[in-house]
């Protein structure tokens, strides 16, 4: 088989460079927002990974969503948009219930179950904004991520603020160095699944 | 990083007991290097070769349904380690074909 001697020999080599270089941190830098924190209409938390079966938030949620929270007691928005996964249970539901216990009013949080993909969310949370009178909003999700979610609100006609969560600081372990490789390689196709699907 | 050290000393210590006990040429390294390579290249074509399989089958029901259906379970390491099983399987299997032809 001619061919897969040379594709062998560069998977290798990739494998390499991602566990014991810097590669996977640039990369992520790439491809990851940077914050830029201000004053908005709302902040949006979007949905992430849900909840787990004992009924509380898994870690990629509960870290988006206290990050929302520490941004409304900032007094940056007047509104939490708290977003939900649809599944067996809600996570909205979660996040808001996690968002009353830090303090932050009944009345200034709109919980929403949005449904499957970034897509669908996007396009559940645009009309519940503009009838709220939102033009500027924070946008919280994984930094990776913000990229997709941001563009698909940009489009909606929204002035987006980035506020990022990064899923990790400077990996030392050539095992967390692949986790965020495959993070990012994952995230670039996602990208690219959208440019194709026209959603962009 | 340092604890890969046991790698590249296993490693040494493995090379000399081939070589001094089990009377291994160090010439044949290179050509076992190659069937590594030749067998990880083969696993990385299954594994293209699975994800899109299954990602056209996830995209095809969504269409075909207009149910959701999650494209998540692709993105597991497991699908890679079999895709490299399969290589390496396939490898062997093509090999001892060729060496059988050979004898």
């Amino acid at each position: 088989m001619i061919g897969v001697r040379p594709l062998g020999i560069a998977t290798l080599a990739v494998f390499f460079l991602a566990a014991f270089t810097p590669l996977p941190v640039r990369l992520y830098d790439l491809l990851a927002v940077p914050a830029r924190i201000g004053p908005a209409d709302a902040i949006v938390v979007l949905a992430g990974g849900g909840v787990l079966s004992g009924g509380e938030l898994s870690d990629t949620s509960r870290r988006r969503t206290a990050l929302g929270i520490d941004l409304y007691r900032d007094g940056l928005a007047p509104l939490l948009v708290l977003s939900g996964a649809v599944g067996w249970r809600s996570e909205s539901t979660a996040r808001a219930a996690l968002a009353g216990k830090c303090g932050v009013p009944d009345a200034a949080v709109i919980a929403r179950t949005a449904g499957h993909t970034t897509h669908e969310e996007a396009a559940t949370l645009a009309p519940l904004l503009r009838a709220r009178g939102v033009r500027r909003l924070l946008l919280v999700t994984d930094a990776s991520h913000m990229r997709r979610a941001r563009r698909l609100l940009e489009d909606a006609g929204f002035d987006v603020l980035p506020a990022p969560v990064r899923v990790m600081d400077a990996p030392r372990q050539p095992g967390e160095r692949i986790r965020l490789f495959h993070e990012t390689l994952r995230e670039s196709l996602a990208l690219l699944y959208y440019g194709v699907a026209g959603y962009r | 990083m340092a604890a890969y050290l046991i790698v590249a000393l296993t490693s040494l210590l493995a090379y000399l007991f081939a070589v001094k006990r089990l009377g291994r040429r160090p010439s044949d390294l290179p050509g076992a290097l190659a069937r590594i390579a030749d067998a990880v290249g083969t696993g990385l074509v299954f594994a293209l070769v699975n994800l899109a399989a299954a990602g056209g089958l996830v995209l095809g029901l969504r269409a075909l349904t207009g149910r959701f259906v999650s494209l998540y379970p692709l993105d597991d390491g497991v699908w890679l380690v079999v895709s490299m099983l399969q290589g390496w399987l396939w490898r062997l299997w093509r090999d001892s074909r060729s060496s059988q032809v050979a004898s």
